[in-house]
Formats: C-alpha cells, structure tokens, sequence
C-alpha cells in the first residue's frame, strides 16, 4: 500500500464525484420525463407512437450500456454534422464535450426502464380513483396532477431508487468515450505508478458512500410519500 | 467530417462478431452457475436465525449492489494480483477468462441472492407448517413443498437477472477478452475505425436479439411451469 498515492489522489478522485453525480441527475432527469411521457403513451395505445416505443424500449433493455454509449458517441456526431449543414451551418463536432453523448445515451436508457416502471405504477392506481376525480368536477390534466401522479410516484418511487443507483453505477461506463468521472480520473492516476489496489479501493469507497446515501435518501423519499399509497390500489 | 456510415454494411458485420459467440456464451454459463450457487449460499446465510452469517450476508449483498461492475471488474484484475503479490501468491498467470467470470459471478450473486430471498418469502408461511404436520422434515419439507413453488415465483426475476449478467458480459472487454463485444473492438481497430460505428450496431442487433430470446424463453418457461398449479402466495 502506497500511503504516499492515497493521499495525494483521493482529492483528485473526489473532485470526479460532481461529474459523476451531474451525470446521473441530468439523465434521469431528461430519462424519467421521457419515461413518463412513454408510459402514457403506451398506456393510452396512442397509435404509431405507442408501436415505435415498445420497440425502442425493447431495444434498450437488450443493448449493453457500452454498446450504447459507443453507437452515441459515433453516431450522433455525424447526425448532428449533417443536421448543421441542412440548415446551412456547419458545427464544430469536436466542440461538443463527450459528456453529451454519454448523457444521451444515459437517459434513453433511464427513459426505456423507467418507464416501465411508470407504467407498472399507473396501472397500479385504481380506476375509480380518476372517476372520482371527474365526479367532483375535475378535468383529465387536474386528475392527473393531483389524483393519479401522487399515487403513482409513491408506487414508483422504490424502483425509481434502483434503476437511479444503476444509473450512477453505469455513469463508470462512460469512461469508455472520454468523460473524466470517478472510475476514468482513478484509472488515470493509477496508470503511471501502477497503483491500482489503492486506486480501485478508494473507488470502491466512493461508490460504495454514494449508493449508501443515495438509498438512504430514496427510504426518505419513500417515507414521506407514503401517506399517498392509503387508498392506491383496490 | 464528411458522412461515412454506411447502414447497408451492418448486417455483412453480424457473421464476423458471431464468431466471438460462445466465448460469451462460455462465460454467461460457468458465471450463472456460479451465481446462483453463491446466491442460494448468501440467501440460506440471510434468512436463516444465526446473526453473524445474517449480518455478513446483509453486508455481502449492499456492498455488491453498490459497486459498478466494471469497477469491480478493475479491483480485482488490476488489484487483486498486486494485492496477492504482498502475501506470496502470483496471480499472473490465471487467465483472464478466469477474472471475468468470478467477477461477474460476484456482482451477479447479489441479485441472485435478493431473488431467492423475495421468492422464498412470498411461499405461504402455512405451506410449511403444512409439511410439517404431515411429518416432513425440514429439508424434505424445503426440498418437495418450498422450492417448487417459490421457483415458479422466481422465474421471471431469474429471467431478468439472466439477461443482465448476459448484457455485463459486454464487460470482459475491458480487460482484453475477446467476447462479442471484444470482438467488435478487434474488427473496428482492424479498419482504423472506419467502420465503428456500423460494427456497434451490428453487436448491439446481436446482443438486442439474443436478449429478445431470452425473455421468450424465460416467459414460455414460466408458463408451462405455473400451469395446473395454484398461485403460491397467500
């Protein structure tokens, strides 16, 4: 053990912990609204839309992370170059940080699993619940908003806490296309003393601190919610 | 940048990374057996009344959830040959097939094991008190009441699993093993990268397809299962 390295890298590697994080909030971010919004339509069989999602779920739920992160990375310069000069500009694809890509790729995939679970949650609330909603006057958008979505979140909530690790886990993927977080920054200073017991431990530590609160954070989370999962389901 | 992607050259791929399919396959199986070995170990260890073995297999199954895999995957080919070096015990020539699978086995264990644990729990309490008073013993009573049924609970968690510790085996090319996705790598570095983006693809149909037969196989697998016996739970 090289006390020496430890010292000196672990502030280096904490300083990768708000990338990490950034990384994983922005995509479940953009991925759960998405999920939402695939959810509804798959639960309402909005016509083509509701076919082009079970596919693109289906394909993201077999596709390794890698694999998806790899097809972003290569293939989103060129469609975003084309897109440029079909509207007459050309952009600087090396300008783009791949912190962009490994996002995209991030929160297709957070969109595909959460919104299963979306839609295991919806269908979760009972039906006479949005009757209701509507006897006392209430429009579908206000049903929805303060009837359904409460109910549902509450439901969701303990998956979406998984599926939410996982993303944070799979962030280290994203080593693979150039984005500095915890796993690539603790490889980089490993390299040139070979010090990768004390690099991977540190890492180990770091990730393991980060699930712990996170779990910790989403019991909360669950908590709190679950004055709304009285009346939930029949 | 001009465009060179060329879709039509996709399915030409396909063949050539097929070839790399029963390294994949090899270390999807001896890792699933592994698995779940260690997962029923870890799950007698949890739900059984001794404290010590709960705590451990508690802790066993939060500190493999809460670490990346691919982390994992670093600390033990990266770090555990330095760490074995200290005590006398060269590593270096176990193969790295070898490393891929214990860490895979390890990482899948856990969910394994949380598997096990859910489908045990959800078999009516009663059940056993039943093979009890019809004089069983224990572990007849486990052996010809309990698992039966909690196994038909299981299958679609296993299901899961199965396809998760599949799309991770995408992961053994971070430490040089050629497997489907190592595979890819070698075609792609072949060209100089010229054809990366086609490759990835071409890997991501496979791993997309085999997944698709997969949940088929697990869901025709659960029905003919379940069929003619009555629901588990209470």
């Amino acid at each position: 053990m090289d006390f020496k390295f430890i010292i000196e890298a672990l502030p280096k590697i904490m300083l990768a912990v708000p990338i990490t994080l950034f990384m994983s909030l922005v995509s479940a971010a953009a991925g759960w609204l998405l999920g939402l919004s695939i959810a509804l339509i798959r639960k309402h069989r909005v016509p083509v839309l509701s076919q082009f999602s079970a596919v693109f779920v289906s394909f993201m739920r077999g596709v390794p992370m890698v694999i998806l992160l790899y097809i972003s990375y290569y293939a989103l310069p060129i469609l975003l170059y084309s897109y440029g000069l079909s509207i007459g500009i050309t952009i600087d694809i090396n300008a783009v940080p791949p912190i962009v890509y490994a996002i995209i790729a991030l929160a297709l995939d957070q969109a595909a699993y959460s919104s299963e679970i979306f839609r295991s949650a919806l269908s979760a609330v009972d039906e006479g619940q949005m009757e209701a909603a509507f006897s006392v006057g209430m429009t579908r958008t206000q049903a929805l908003m303060r009837i359904i979505f409460p109910q549902a979140l509450a439901m969701a909530i303990p998956n979406l806490g998984g599926i939410f690790v996982g993303l944070v886990k799979g962030t280290s993927l994203a080593y693979y296309v150039g984005v500095y977080e915890i796993t690539a920054t603790a490889n980089l200073l490993a390299m040139p003393a070979l010090n990768f017991i004390e690099a991977y431990i540190m890492t180990t530590l770091i990730y393991e601190a980060i699930s712990f609160v996170l779990n910790k954070l989403f019991r909360i989370c669950e908590d709190r919610l679950k004055k709304f999962r009285a009346g939930a389901s029949a | 940048m001009e465009n060179t992607f060329k879709p039509a050259t996709i399915p030409g791929y396909i063949p050539n990374v097929l070839r790399a399919f029963p390294v994949t396959m090899e270390i999807l199986l001896i890792s699933l057996l592994i698995s779940l070995a260690l997962g029923a170990l870890v799950t007698a260890a949890g739900i059984g009344k001794r404290k010590w073995p709960k705590a451990i297999a508690g802790g066993y199954i939060a500190f493999m959830r809460g670490i990346p895999t691919l982390v994992l995957i670093f600390l033990i080919y990266l770090g555990l040959p330095q760490l074995a070096q200290v005590v006398g015990i060269d590593l270096t020539g176990v193969s790295k097939t070898v490393f891929i699978v214990a860490c895979l086995s390890l990482s899948s264990s856990a969910n394994m094991a949380e598997m096990m644990r859910a489908s045990y729990l959800a078999v009516d309490k009663g059940q056993k008190e039943a093979a009890y008073s019809v004089g069983m013993k224990e572990f007849t009573a486990f052996r010809r009441i309990i698992f039966p049924q909690a196994f038909g609970i299981a299958i679609p968690a296993l299901g899961n699993n199965i396809i998760m510790l599949f799309k991770d085996t995408s992961l053994a090319f971070a430490i040089g093993v050629i497997d489907l996705m190592g595979k890819a790598r070698a075609i792609s570095s072949a060209s100089y990268g010229a054809n990366r983006l086609e490759v990835y693809i071409a890997t991501g149909i496979i791993f997309w397809a085999a997944c698709i037969i997969l949940e088929y196989c697990s869901k025709i697998t659960e029905k003919i299962y379940t069929k003619g016996r009555k629901k588990a739970t209470s």
